[in-house]
């Protein structure tokens, strides 16, 4: 029998007994819709945190402290052979005086974040500027966005006690000079004072809440100021960049083999991963129940779709009908129960997590007293096309093996037996 | 076409261990010609239907050959009788056996259909049969909706379709009146006669055997007579 005429078999079949396929299509729907929205609780809270984590920080950056071997530092050798490492972008080393500092201009003041970096390598990792320029003279540094807001005068510290908003100096840093006095941590060294010029300023930070008022000198600048502190050259802190998230991982896991400590977003990612995992295929299972309860239903159809049928069965297998035929045929109206419900389930999950994605937000927020929900980006539920999968398989292969013993039971239907029976 | 040969069959009544056996063929050995109409006639008990289904593959024989067209049906599989079937047989029944839910023309089709040819070729050649057997003007038509020799020869039809050699046919005038009875049997006549086809009809009525070539009589599932009226 061609397949079209199989089709047109069963859905001649499946319209005799409308209300009954009905209510097991609700059924097998039902079950269905159930396991989806259950799952994309999980998937859900699994995207809300990574895309949290993901948000809050560069997510192709691949931390390096240092060597698990030794206390000894990266070297600038070991920091070059990073950079050949495939589907690196940039390694930047950065470092710190173990020092205190205080930047002045004119009145004003900061405490200064003097950190020590190779430009050209911070460029090809993406450090961009919003005023001025990459530092071409000696003495010339760059400062961070927030830098010039938290230079204050002692007068506007004191109101900014009392509640007052800092206002910072006013106008362009770039071509200003300022002094910065480093003050050793420990030990009885003088304090150091030198004088910068400010070439560029940094590009807003990508978030809000972040704030940047380091200043960036070169990196031969280490090396003096330590000497004149009288304190040791600090521990290089090395980034390496990767070309895109997908390469995090396989760097990471290069980097650890060879020995380094190291720190990235798949790092994070990883035990997270772990944990949401397991709770979806927990939800998944428990969805499943609702399926297997929808079963039962598809169980009683096709039973009763048989005994029905018993003399039309009879007559078709005595005109030659194979019985591989017969149990196609009702392996595919149970099959086509399953694939309606899961059809009709996905449209109505889609549905649902829609509303629960625009509801609860909503309800949280109003619970808590607040009018917007503004920042609050928290999805209660998610459905990738794999739970779709996942769901569709299991409805349908359900289904399926629910119409598998009704299927048998037509193909051992004796003819003579159904050809007695009455209309 | 078919030879029947000392086939015996019985059925067991009582439990499991405790079985009798009631023979109901004994020793049956006969032959029909291709192109012949074969009457087997008998009481009701006489063990004509059980013969019948076991000619048709419905029923395995306890002892003796059946073969039909030279093929030994009684050892052929479910799925290879099933086939065989499709292939050779073609059955018309007293109470016509059609689908409710098919219009006379999907019936007649349904054979075709399980025979997996395509639609537009289906559609030619039961458009031709129904015409050939006077049922154009029903084609839309469901059983309910036919009187009873309408829908008997829409199962003739049915029977037909696929152009089998043979055409089993049990008590085919079973459920209907006399005028309609003799159509039925006009019809069967001038389709064995045009086109050749092997009937072998179960009847317990001695008129409806008296289209036949050949008949025998059945008693206590023994043949008691064969008779051979005249020549195809």
């Amino acid at each position: 029998m061609q397949f079209k005429d199989q089709l047109g078999f069963i859905g001649q079949h499946m319209k005799r007994n409308k209300l009954r396929v009905a209510t097991t299509i609700l059924a097998a729907t039902m079950g269905c819709a159930f396991l989806i929205v259950l799952a994309s609780v999980g998937f859900g809270l699994h995207k809300t945190l990574s895309d949290d984590i993901l948000e809050n920080r560069t997510v192709t950056k691949i931390e390096v402290p240092g060597k698990e071997d030794s206390d000894s530092v990266i070297t600038p050798q070991e920091a070059e052979a990073m950079r050949g490492i495939p589907h690196v972008k940039a390694v930047a080393e950065r470092s710190r005086p173990q020092a205190e500092g205080e930047a002045r201009l004119g009145e004003r003041s900061a405490y200064a974040d003097l950190v020590f970096v190779q430009y050209g390598n911070e460029e090809k990792a993406g450090l961009a500027l919003s005023d001025g320029a990459m530092p071409a003279a000696e003495g010339e540094v760059l400062v961070g966005y927030h830098f010039a807001q938290s230079l204050v005068t002692e007068e506007e510290q004191e109101n900014a006690a009392e509640g007052e908003e800092l206002d910072g100096f006013a106008g362009s840093l770039v071509g200003q000079t300022f002094e910065i006095e480093l003050k050793p941590f420990e030990g009885e060294g003088e304090p150091v004072i030198r004088e910068f010029t400010v070439a560029g300023v940094t590009e807003e930070p990508a978030k809000d809440w972040m704030m940047d008022s380091s200043i960036y000198a070169d990196a031969s600048w280490s090396k003096i100021i330590a000497k004149s502190l009288g304190t040791e050259e600090t521990p290089r802190e090395v980034l390496v960049y990767a070309d895109e998230l997908q390469y995090v991982e396989g760097i990471t896991e290069k980097l650890k083999k060879d020995g380094y400590y190291v720190y990235s977003v798949t790092e994070e990612l990883g035990s997270m991963n772990m944990f949401f995992t397991l709770l979806k295929a927990g939800l998944i299972f428990v969805g499943t129940i609702a399926i297997l309860i929808a079963s039962i239903g598809i169980f009683n159809t096709m039973t009763m779709a048989v005994t029905e049928r018993t003399r039309e069965i009879g007559v078709m297998k005595a005109i030659g009908a194979q019985p591989k035929l017969i149990q196609r045929l009702f392996l595919m109206e149970s099959a086509a129960i399953g694939i309606i419900g899961t059809v009709l389930a996905v449209i109505i999950s889609y549905g649902i997590s829609m509303l629960a994605n625009w509801l609860v937000p909503m309800i949280v927020m109003s619970s808590l007293g607040e009018e917007e929900t503004g920042d609050f980006n928290i999805l209660i539920s998610v459905i990738p096309w794999q739970l779709v999968a996942i769901s569709a398989a299991i409805s349908i292969g359900v289904a399926m093996i629910s119409g598998w013993r009704p299927a048998r039971k037509a193909t051992q239907i004796d003819v003579i037996q159904a050809l007695r029976q009455e209309l | 076409m078919i030879e029947i040969n000392t086939l015996s069959h019985s059925f067991a009544i009582g439990k499991k261990g405790n079985e009798r056996k009631i023979p109901v063929l004994e020793e049956i050995t006969l032959h029909v010609k291709q192109g012949e109409i074969a009457a087997i006639l008998g009481k009701s008990g006489s063990g004509k239907s059980t013969l019948l289904n076991i000619l048709a593959g419905f029923m395995v024989p306890e002892s003796g050959v059946v073969a039909v067209g030279g093929q030994e049906i009684s050892s052929l599989k479910e799925s290879e009788m099933a086939d065989f079937r499709l292939k050779n047989f073609g059955f018309i029944f007293q109470s016509f056996q059609l689908m409710p839910g098919l219009n006379a023309f999907e019936n007649i089709e349904l054979p075709l259909k399980i025979k997996g040819m395509k639609a537009p070729e289906r559609r030619a050649v039961v458009e031709k049969l129904m015409m050939e057997v006077g049922l154009s003007e029903v084609a839309s038509h469901y059983p309910n909706e036919l009187s009873g020799g309408q829908q008997q020869r829409v199962s003739i039809a049915r029977a037909l379709i696929t152009n089998p050699p043979v055409i089993l046919a049990d008590e085919p005038t079973g459920s209907l009146d006399s005028e309609t009875e003799q159509e039925i049997l006009d019809l069967i006549r001038s389709l064995n006669r045009n086109l050749g086809v092997t009937f072998v009809i179960i009847t317990h009525d001695d008129e409806v055997a008296g289209i036949a070539n050949r008949q025998y009589r059945l008693h206590d599932g023994k043949l008691v007579k064969g008779v051979q009226r005249h020549a195809i």
